[in-house]
This record gives C-alpha cells, sequence and structure tokens, in this order.
C-alpha cells in the first residue's frame, strides 16, 4: 500500500478485496473522498447549537405530568392547584385535546388508562422552568392500579391493555417441507434486552404560533413531513396549518421526538398564544423514547452431516410495549432475515409483536434484523461445535449468494458477497497478544486501575455475518425530491432529507461537486416547506434522496452544457466535467466550470422512487425489500473468568458497501455500529420491573466509553455496485450494529465456553466457575 | 459564600443555618439538578488553600485535607504515601469529575460506592469536625470516620470536615474494584486491603455491597496468622500458601454478604441458603480479597 495521505485512514486496510479509494487520496472533493461533516468540529467544540438552546422573545416553558405507574385507571384529574400557581399559563389534560383527525393506538395525552411508567397525561405552560414543572407536580391524579403486564409472553392470554388487543402483529413464515429432519438438531433460546438509543440531546424543541391559527415547530426531527402530519393530525389541523423547521439534530439512531411531545408543545403554543419551549430531563428521554425491541427467540436449526442447514424452526417475540408504533414493520425485518444469511430450503417461523406495559419500542438502527442475527448465528456456533466443524467453515458451507432466495422466496438480485466479507475478515492478522508486555500495559477487562489478574484473562475468537435491508418494505412508498441551484460560482442543494449523522448533507455537496465541477456547494436548513424527503431511517437518504440529488444536478449539467456543446456543434455526451474543468472528447474545449457559469443561475428539481415492494402474505411470502446489505465480523475479547469482566480486544470488519461514497464517513460509521453493538453486548440495558424503570439515568444506564469499545480494523470495503442502487452504493450503517453483538457474544463463548444466551452479557453471564 | 479559611467558613455555617457547604459539587450538584435537593445557601470550600493538601504529624500521621482532589491523590508523591487510598482515587469516577470532586465530599456524600470509604475504614482513618466556636468550647472533635458512616457518631448540622488522619504504615496496601465494564463506573463491590507488618496484622474493608464499609474482622485475624511475616518480600519466597489466600477470600466473602442478599423481606424469611444474588456477589468479593491479599505479599 501507498503511504496513507488520507488522515482517515484510520484502519489498517491490511488490502484484501478492493481498496475503497482506487482515486489518489488528496483529491479534494466530490464522490469517492473523504470530506469531513460541516457539524463534526463545532459539536467536537460544544458550539452546535441543539433544539435545546432554542430561544424565542416571550417564550414560555412547557412541562409534562407523566404517570408514575405502569399501569392504571385515571379516576380523576384535578389541574386546580396548578393553575392558582403564579406564572402558569396554561394546564391541558386529554379534556382540552381536539379530535384527532387520524386515529392511532397512542394518545397524546393519556385519557382513561396509563400504560407504561412516563406516560404523559397533563401537560403545564409557564414562565419559568421550575414553575412549569412545579405546577405539572401539583396536578392531582387519582389512579386506580392495575396490574401491569410486563412478561410479553403472557401478553397472549393476559387481559387486553388496549381496546386494539396486545397482539401488535403475527407473522408467520413457512416455506418447503415441514417433515424434513436434519442429522443434527441444535437448539437454543435466546433473548436481548431493552437497548435505549439515548441521543446526545434529550427530547426538546420550540413551538410558535402563527397568526394564521397554525403552529410553526422547531425540533430536532428525523421525518419533518411525517411529524408535521402526525402533529397536525393530533391537533386536528389540516397539515399545512403546522410548519416544521428542523434544527439542532444531534446525531440519531432512533426516532426522535415522539407525536405526544410535538402535539402538547404544539397545543401549548396554541392556547397562550405564546412560543413555548420544552426540554424533557434525561429521566423523562429514558422512559418516553421509544427503545429497541426487548427480544426472546427460540430456534432449532436442522443441519446434515456435511453442516448444510436442512430446516430452521423458530419461534420470535418482540416486546411492543405499551403502542403499537412501528411493531410491525420491525417483526417483518425479524422474520424474513430469521435464518441469516444463509440458504436453507425448509423454514418455519412464527413471530409475534405483542402490547405490554413496559416503556415503549421503537426504531433503532438494525432494528428486528439485529436481534435474530444473534439468534441465528449463536445457532450456527452451536451446529459448529456440534459437527467439530470451525466457525468459519460451517458459515462458508451455508452462505448465501446472488440469486439464492430469503425465506420469503424473494431471489436476491442485488450483490451478495457474503463469502468474500468472512474470507477478507479472517485474513487479518489477529492481534497481539500481550504475553510478554508488562502487565502494566496490558489493559485488562475490567479497566485501567481494575482488578483485573492476568493469570484469570481468556482470550476468544468469534466471529458473525449479517445482513440489513435498505428503504421501507412492504411496500411503503419509498420516494423523495431534491432541488439543485447554481448561481454563478455556488451551489445549492433544497431537499428535505435530514442529517442525522448518516452524512447526508456531507453525500450531497459530494454529489453536486462530482457532477457539476462546482465546489462550493451549501445545503439548505431542512423545513417542512420544501418537498417529501422521508424520515432518516432505514438506511434510505443516500438511495432516495442521493438519487433525487444526483437527478437534479444532471438536468443542470444539461442546462449548463447544452449551450456550450451547440456552440461547438456536438452533443453533450462528448463533453465531460473533472477537476472542475469542462472537456470536450477531442480536448479542443477546456473551459473551467466557474466560467461557464459566470452570471448564471440555472436550477432542476427532481425525484428519485426506488422500485415498489409488497406485503408479505400469510405464510411469510412476498417481494417485501428493496436491497440489502451485508457484514461479516470477527471480534477478539479477553474475559476475566473469574469476575466475568469482558474486554473487547479488537473487532475486524468487512462491509459490502456497493460504492464507498465517503470512505472516511463509512469508517466512522462502522465505528460508530459497533461502539453501539458492543453497548448492547456487553452494557446496555433499560431494564423493567414490574413495568418501573430500574436505571433511567447515565448512571444507571451503562453507555460504552472509549475504554469499552474496541479497535476497529476495517478488513475491507468491499465494492461490489447494487446496479439498482443510486450510485450503485448500499447503506452502511446498520449492518455493522446487527452484527456486532453476535460477533462479540460468539467471541466470549469461544473464551468461556458458556453458552451466552442472552444480551447484554452479564459478568455472572461470563464467570466460569472451576472445580474445585 | 466563598470563604477563603477554614475559620470564616465554620463562622459562615454557623450563621446561616440553611447554609449547605459545596467543595467539588460533583455530589451537591447532581442532586441539585436533578431536583432532589434545594439548598438555601451554598458555603463554596474550593478557595480554601489549607485544606487542599496534607502535612505530617508525629512521623507516625498524614493529616490529609477534606479539600484535597481525587486526582491529586492519584500523584506519584501521594500513592507513595498511602497506595491504597490512590487506587481508590484512580478508580472513582472519570478525570473531568476526580479533577474537582473531593475526598472530603466523598466521605460527607457516603455513598455505599464511595471508593475512598473502605480504605479509609481498612486505614482505621480519624476525622476532624470542625464548627464556629462558642464559649467554652473549641468547636472541633475528632471521630473514627467509621463512626461517622455507620451513623454511631454522625455529623452535626454546621460541622466541617476539615481534616483526616490516616496512619503512615510503609508497607504495601491495596484497592480493588470490580465493576463489570472497562470505562469508569460505580464499584460491585471493591476491596481494601492494608498490611500493618509493625503489628503484623492485615486490615481489611468490603466496599459497595452494605451501606457501609464492613471490616471482617475475624479473618483478618485468622489471615494475620497464616502470612509468613519473615517471608514477606523476600526473592523467591512465598509469604503466604495460595490455598490460604483463597480459604481468606471465601472467609471475607462470607462474612460480608449474607444469605439473604438481594432478597426483598418476606422471601428472605423463607428462603434456604444464600440467594443466588448472595452467591454471585460472594464470588466476586472472594475474588477481589483474595487476589487483594496477593498483590499485597507480591
Ligand atoms: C459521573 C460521576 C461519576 C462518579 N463516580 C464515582 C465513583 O466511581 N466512585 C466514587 O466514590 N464517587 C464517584 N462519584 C461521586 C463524587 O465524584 C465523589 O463522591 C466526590 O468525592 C465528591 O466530592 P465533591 O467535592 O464533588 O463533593 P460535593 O458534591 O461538593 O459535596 C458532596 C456532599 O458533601 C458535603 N461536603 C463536601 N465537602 C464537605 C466538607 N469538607 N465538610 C462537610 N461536608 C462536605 C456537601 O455538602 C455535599 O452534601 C462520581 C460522580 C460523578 C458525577
Amino acid at each position: 500500500m501507498t503511504a496513507p495521505t488520507d488522515s482517515t485512514a484510520t484502519a489498517d486496510s491490511t488490502g484484501t478485496g478492493t481498496a475503497p479509494t482506487a482515486e489518489p487520496a488528496e483529491r479534494p472533493f466530490g464522490l469517492g473522498s473523504s470530506p469531513l461533516r460541516t457539524d463534526a468540529l463545532p459539536k467536537a467544540l460544544g458550539i452546535y447549537p441543539y433544539a435545546a438552546d432554542l430561544w424565542a422573545e416571550g417564550l414560555l416553558w412547557g412541562a409534562v405530568l407523566r404517570s408514575p405507574h405502569p399501569h392504571a385507571r385515571i379516576v380523576s384529574i384535578d389541574t386546580s392547584a396548578a393553575l392558582t400557581v403564579p406564572g402558569v399559563h396554561a394546564v391541558l389534560t386529554a379534556a382540552d385535546l381536539p379530535a384527532p383527525t387520524v386515529p392511532s393506538d397512542r394518545p397524546v395525552l393519556a385519557a382513561e388508562v396509563v400504560r407504561h411508567q412516563g406516560e404523559p397525561v397533563a401537560a403545564v405552560a409557564a414562565d419559568h422552568p421550575d414553575t412549569a414543572r412545579l405546577a405539572a407536580a401539583a396536578i392531582v391524579v387519582e389512579y386506580q392500579l392495575l396490574d401491569a403486564l410486563t412478561d410479553p409472553e403472557q401478553a397472549f392470554h393476559g387481559p387486553a391493555l388496549h381496546p386494539d388487543g396486545n397482539l401488535l402483529r403475527h407473522l408467520p413464515l413457512r416455506t418447503g417441507d415441514p417433515e424434513a429432519v436434519g442429522e443434527v438438531v441444535v437448539e437454543g433460546l435466546y433473548q436481548v434486552g431493552r437497548q435505549d438509543p439515548a441521543p446526545i440531546g434529550a427530547e426538546a424543541g420550540l413551538a410558535v404560533p402563527r397568526p394564521d391559527g397554525g403552529v410553526e415547530l422547531h425540533l430536532s426531527s428525523t421525518d419533518p413531513h411525517g411529524d408535521r402530519e402526525r402533529t397536525a393530525a393530533c391537533l386536528g389541523l389540516e397539515t399545512d396549518r403546522v410548519r416544521l423547521v428542523v434544527t439542532g439534530v444531534p446525531g440519531a439512531t432512533a426516532d426522535r421526538e415522539d407525536r405526544s411531545f410535538q402535539a402538547t408543545l404544539a397545543l401549548l403554543a396554541l392556547r397562550t398564544g405564546r412560543p413555548v419551549k420544552m426540554t424533557l430531563t434525561r429521566e423523562e428521554s429514558f422512559q418516553g423514547h421509544a427503545a429497541r425491541h426487548p427480544a426472546l427467540l427460540r430456534y432449532r436449526h436442522h443441519a446434515d452431516a456435511q453442516g448444510k442447514l436442512v430446516k430452521v424452526e423458530a419461534q420470535i417475540l418482540l416486546d411492543g410495549g405499551a403502542y403499537a408504533d412501528v411493531s410491525a414493520e420491525v417483526l417483518a425485518a425479524a422474520t424474513a432475515f430469521s435464518v441469516g444469511p444463509y440458504v436453507c430450503p425448509n423454514v418455519f417461523v412464527d413471530a409475534w409483536a405483542v402490547r405490554t406495559n413496559n416503556p415503549p419500542a421503537g426504531r433503532m438502527r438494525g432494528e428486528g434484523t439485529l436481534q435474530s442475527c444473534f439468534a441465528t448465528e449463536s445457532q450456527l456456533d452451536l451446529l459448529a461445535a456440534r459437527l467439530g466443524l470451525d466457525p468459519l467453515e460451517i458459515r462458508r458451507r451455508n452462505v448465501l449468494a446472488t440469486g439464492d432466495a430469503l425465506p420469503t422466496g424473494q431471489a436476491i438480485t442485488c450483490p451478495a458477497p457474503v463469502a468474500a466479507l468472512l474470507d477478507a475478515v479472517a485474513e487479518v492478522p489477529l492481534p497481539a497478544l500481550p504475553l510478554d508486555a508488562p502487565d502494566t500495559e496490558w489493559l485488562l477487562p475490567g479497566g485501567p486501575g481494575g482488578a483485573g489478574d492476568p493469570a484469570a484473562v481468556r482470550r476468544g475468537i468469534g466471529y458473525a455475518v449479517g445482513m440489513a435491508h435498505m428503504l421501507g418494505a412492504e411496500g411503503t412508498d419509498e420516494v423523495s425530491t431534491a432541488t439543485v441551484r447554481v448561481s454563478g460560482d455556488h451551489a445549492t442543494v433544497i431537499c428535505a432529507a435530514v442529517d442525522a449523522g448518516q452524512g447526508f448533507a456531507t453525500l450531497a455537496r459530494q454529489i453536486v461537486q462530482s457532477v457539476l465541477g462546482v465546489t462550493e456547494v451549501y445545503v439548505a436548513p431542512v423545513d417542512s416547506d420544501q418537498s417529501i424527503a422521508g424520515p432518516s431511517a432505514r438506511g434510505r437518504h443516500t438511495w432516495v434522496s442521493g438519487g433525487a440529488v444526483e437527478k437534479a444536478a444532471l438536468m443542470v449539467r444539461h442546462q449548463l452544457l447544452a449551450p456550450i456543446a451547440a456552440d461547438f456543434g456536438m452533443s453533450v455526451e462528448l463533453l465531460s466535467i473533472a477537476e472542475g474543468k469542462i472537456t470536450s472528447y477531442d480536448g479542443v474545449l477546456g473551459m473551467p466550470v466557474t466560467e461557464a457559469l459566470e452570471g448564471k443561475e440555472l436550477w432542476a428539481t427532481a425525484q428519485c422512487r426506488p422500485h415498489p415492494t409488497e406485503p408479505l402474505d400469510e405464510a411469510g411470502q412476498g417481494d417485501a425489500f428493496v436491497s440489502i446489505a451485508f457484514c461479516a465480523m470477527r471480534a477478539v475479547v479477553d474475559v476475566d473468568i473469574e469476575l466475568g469482566a469482558v474486554r473487547v480486544v479488537d473487532v475486524t470488519v468487512a462491509q459490502d458497501v456497493g460504492r464507498a461514497l465517503n470512505p472516511g464517513q463509512i469508517e466512522d460509521r462502522i465505528e460508530a455500529g459497533v461502539a453501539q453493538g458492543v453497548g448492547l453486548a456487553l452494557l446496555e440495558d433499560l431494564r423493567s420491573t414490574g413495568g418501573l424503570l430500574a436505571n433511567p439515568s447515565f448512571t444507571g444506564y451503562r453507555l460504552p466509553t472509549a475504554l469499552d469499545t474496541p479497535e476497529v480494523r476495517i478488513a475491507t470495503l468491499l465494492e461490489e455496485r447494487d446496479v439498482v442502487a443510486t450510485f450503485g452504493a448500499k447503506a452502511v450503517s446498520a449492518a455493522p450494529a446487527v452484527v456486532a453483538p453476535a460477533a462479540v457474544a460468539a467471541a466470549v463463548r469461544a473464551a468461556t465456553n458458556l453458552p451466552i444466551g442472552r444480551l447484554p452479557i452479564l459478568p455472572e453471564d461470563a464467570v466460569v466457575v472451576l472445580p474445585v | 459564600m466563598l470563604p477563603t479559611s477554614l475559620d470564616e467558613a465554620v463562622e459562615a455555617l454557623g450563621a446561616s443555618p440553611a447554609a449547605v457547604p459545596v467543595a467539588g459539587g460533583t455530589d451537591l450538584m447532581e442532586a441539585v439538578n436533578a431536583g432532589r435537593l434545594r439548598p438555601g445557601a451554598l458555603v463554596g470550600l474550593g478557595r480554601i488553600t489549607e485544606l487542599r493538601g496534607w502535612r505530617y504529624e508525629d512521623g507516625g500521621t498524614a493529616v490529609l485535607g477534606a479539600g484535597l482532589t481525587l486526582a491529586r491523590m492519584d500523584r506519584p508523591d501521594f500513592a507513595a504515601l498511602i497506595p491504597a487510598l490512590a487506587d481508590a482515587a484512580r478508580t472513582a469516577g472519570p478525570p473531568q469529575t476526580r479533577n474537582v470532586g473531593t475526598l472530603g465530599g466523598n466521605i460527607a456524600t457516603a455513598a455505599a460506592t464511595g471508593d475512598t470509604l473502605p480504605v479509609l475504614a481498612a486505614l482505621e482513618a480519624v476525622a476532624t469536625l470542625a464548627r464556629a466556636p462558642r464559649a467554652g468550647d473549641s468547636g472541633t472533635r475528632e471521630v473514627p470516620v467509621s463512626h461517622l458512616l455507620t451513623g454511631v457518631d454522625p455529623m452535626r448540622p454546621g460541622e466541617l470536615l476539615s481534616w483526616v488522619r490516616v496512619p503512615l504504615l510503609h508497607a504495601p496496601q491495596v484497592f480493588l474494584k470490580a465493576t463489570g465494564r472497562s470505562g469508569p463506573s460505580r464499584a460491585v463491590a471493591s476491596v481494601a486491603l492494608v498490611l500493618d507488618p509493625a503489628r503484623r496484622a492485615v486490615r481489611c474493608a468490603v466496599g459497595a455491597v452494605a451501606p457501609v464499609p464492613l471490616r471482617p474482622l475475624e479473618a483478618e485475624a485468622w489471615v494475620a496468622g497464616c502470612v509468613d511475616w519473615d517471608a514477606r518480600g523476600e526473592e523467591g519466597a512465598q509469604a503466604i500458601d495460595p490455598a490460604a489466600a483463597a480459604a481468606f477470600g471465601e472467609y471475607v466473602a462470607a462474612a460480608c454478604v449474607p444469605d439473604a442478599y438481594g432478597a426483598d423481606a418476606s422471601s428472605a424469611l423463607l428462603a434456604e441458603g444464600p440467594t443466588a444474588a448472595a452467591v454471585r456477589l460472594r464470588r466476586t468479593v472472594a475474588v477481589l480479597a483474595r487476589r487483594a491479599l496477593g498483590r499485597a505479599l507480591k
């Protein structure tokens, strides 16, 4: 390899497969280069304005009264004491809410029943945040306690928690011969805890009443049009009476403010005729912010003597919490990918998402897929152990490739280089054992200054592969619109795709730079007056919004080049833009782009709509997904087998990226996914006992710190273009988060010989009790 | 209020009963921000330089200022004096809080997971409490830290923790903390162990398993008899039989973790034998105590 001039080359890309940056690293801009995100520095320096920093003249402060109980009937609410608190301007309860125009199973403020701890019951606006909180606390709610249903397995037979019932979705998947049996059969029960997105900034926003009776919301929304529509529906307003301005997005691996937050904030502003600001405490955020679905998965794998899969049977149960939200969608992913990236002719799965009195569950990086990945990868390790095969070998014998079918019957048409990814991670040399280093230099499990003892440390190596789908599934209408405008030497992109940390704003700049040769590209702030781009979720913006930006830029390019081509009597196709210059095929023309653009105003708007999908049928069959990205990992862990402390030493990643549009950002996203995956594997679990949260704070809810996160090495960013995707690129964020927990679990299993059936892996699960 | 001397500070506290002292604020401000505490007034201790260092007394005692920061205690000069306290200070939270958090604050907060507390208990440290002097009363009294913590002799209103007296033992001492992770975290269990070769004694305290540090006195006495005090520190010599070290660990764990650990009151009555939580915690404590002894005698 040449010496890396690229400062983002953090990984020792020991260079298997295609090199991520074929172009010279010093190329200043455009696709394939690695410009820094514009918000990176302000965020690192602490000067980035978050939504909690918003301010308006004469603003009031909102506060919410929440249910202390996981399940109770509201007998009465007395707001009189709150109304007499000096400085209070409005108190709202369910009785003040307009009739919603679109029904939802989740009320803005609980009316008759509260279904989870922290569910909003009333809201207050006052001239000081403390006054608002005190007044909220002065509201007297009489509750009649009801039994809390917190064990998802009880949801089927327990009393209905909601008029819509407890079953949010049942998805059976049946394909092949139910009677098929394998020569070896392994069974396992797997459990995944509740991971919270724990965003840097808790929910915050500002609502400003408008003269036309509408309201303007300033929020760090990741789905401006969806949020506007839902808020308007809750307020009983026409959609265009609500305007949403996106501001201060902290980086989101899940959805942001929920509809209850937005609607109460808006209604307080409408009621008082004043701007109202509301920021939630961390505890409130833990209570209300949708977390990852806790899951219970029971698997039975049948294989032949060579280790080829014969049949997979599974039961998957997701705890959806108190309200439906996106559980149905998450369940579809868990079910469709329930076998992992493997070929199996006979698959029989029943999957359910149920309602409980636990905190709400929702969207979070790799939702659904992550849970089944942990189970299937654990099962493959079990099979390997049973057959005396190497964990890599059993995977190689079963991996799927382009042209194979998912258990849903859908043929995989995109690149599926699973075997190549596995080979790539396997080829990277293992991290050195610190045997010869002095103990003081060995970062032992338990951390520096911890209780670690080298004599009790065992090293383990684990492999996992997984997949994550891109774009909405099961018939979701995927569409995005973008406008590109060029005035003189600079260009502007207008697109309502929110950069929630996935790097869309940087990508949009790169696209315009590549297509038009303009260096200075400005990405406009997002608001709901712009055309719909859809939510920042499911790895969709690179494809749909990137596609829209590219199309619009190409249209502008045509407008720019057409008159020049006409002047020279050639067709536009014979001109190209590169290195900031327009050149003709014969070299006669060589004009700087800036010169061609001088005094010009060009613009175009374009839309991107990938091919449609269809819902899964009653046997779980159908072409429900647009495309899939794959990822393989090798995790190396050290376990103190007496204390059960685990340190992830190294995670080596090979990822199927289609095309590396910004290798630096891809590596960052992979590191982020690994960090989040390691968090779920070892630390993060928002525990609920009887529906009451045990650890709703950053003291109790343990996020990985720099000391807990491993060195992440990129074996390869495998570039095999997905011909139907924009630029041939695949989404990169979800797959690493999906695979990392399974890889870490496999490594801990290898170090301890313990089954490791639940995530997070607690110290007690990794203690090896030696015979005395 | 920002007094610059101890006298001014106790004066200020005596004058306004609603006032609360604040040192680094890492515990206090968290409680204020969470709305659990609304102090009427604050007396900041940060400018009292005399409390931010230490001095020696009678050759054998170090007198530590309550304003010593956890970060300061981790420095080599301090670590050479009282190694276990330095170890505890090093692991007591992330650098940001250790830079401002103080010894006095750690003691006054008296959290079960306060990391300096088991060390102070093992060292049998004594606290000096200061109060505004009245007629015939200098206002100062001395109380063993363990009495402060257990509430046998608690801190009284208007009192300020000024000094902590710690014996200098000139022998190995160890603090080990199990957290279940690599990053900074509160203890699940911790063990402080100090050797007192002059008295041929081993003193040990277990932190985080109960509201206050626990001293397994019988186990201490027993293991002191197993140590080959003369072989200690000799090249190639073994100061304790590994089986005895392991037995010491079990002894400490059994003494400090009750059978009913983690059980609620009703089931505790019915329970037979230790709960699963007790078994787990004992295992952890036993490993910590064995390792601590091993390191001290290495
Ligand atoms: C993120 C984080 C992590 C932490 N991790 C740990 C940890 O791992 N281990 C650990 O032990 N602690 C930990 N702490 C707690 C805290 O940092 C320590 O307890 C610290 O020693 C407190 O000192 P302080 O000076 O900040 O106390 P302050 O917050 O200033 O005061 C705490 C209490 O002591 C009283 N007080 C302070 N000084 C005196 C005095 N001289 N006389 C009488 N009363 C006094 C105050 O009135 C108050 O009630 C952590 C804190 C945070 C925020």
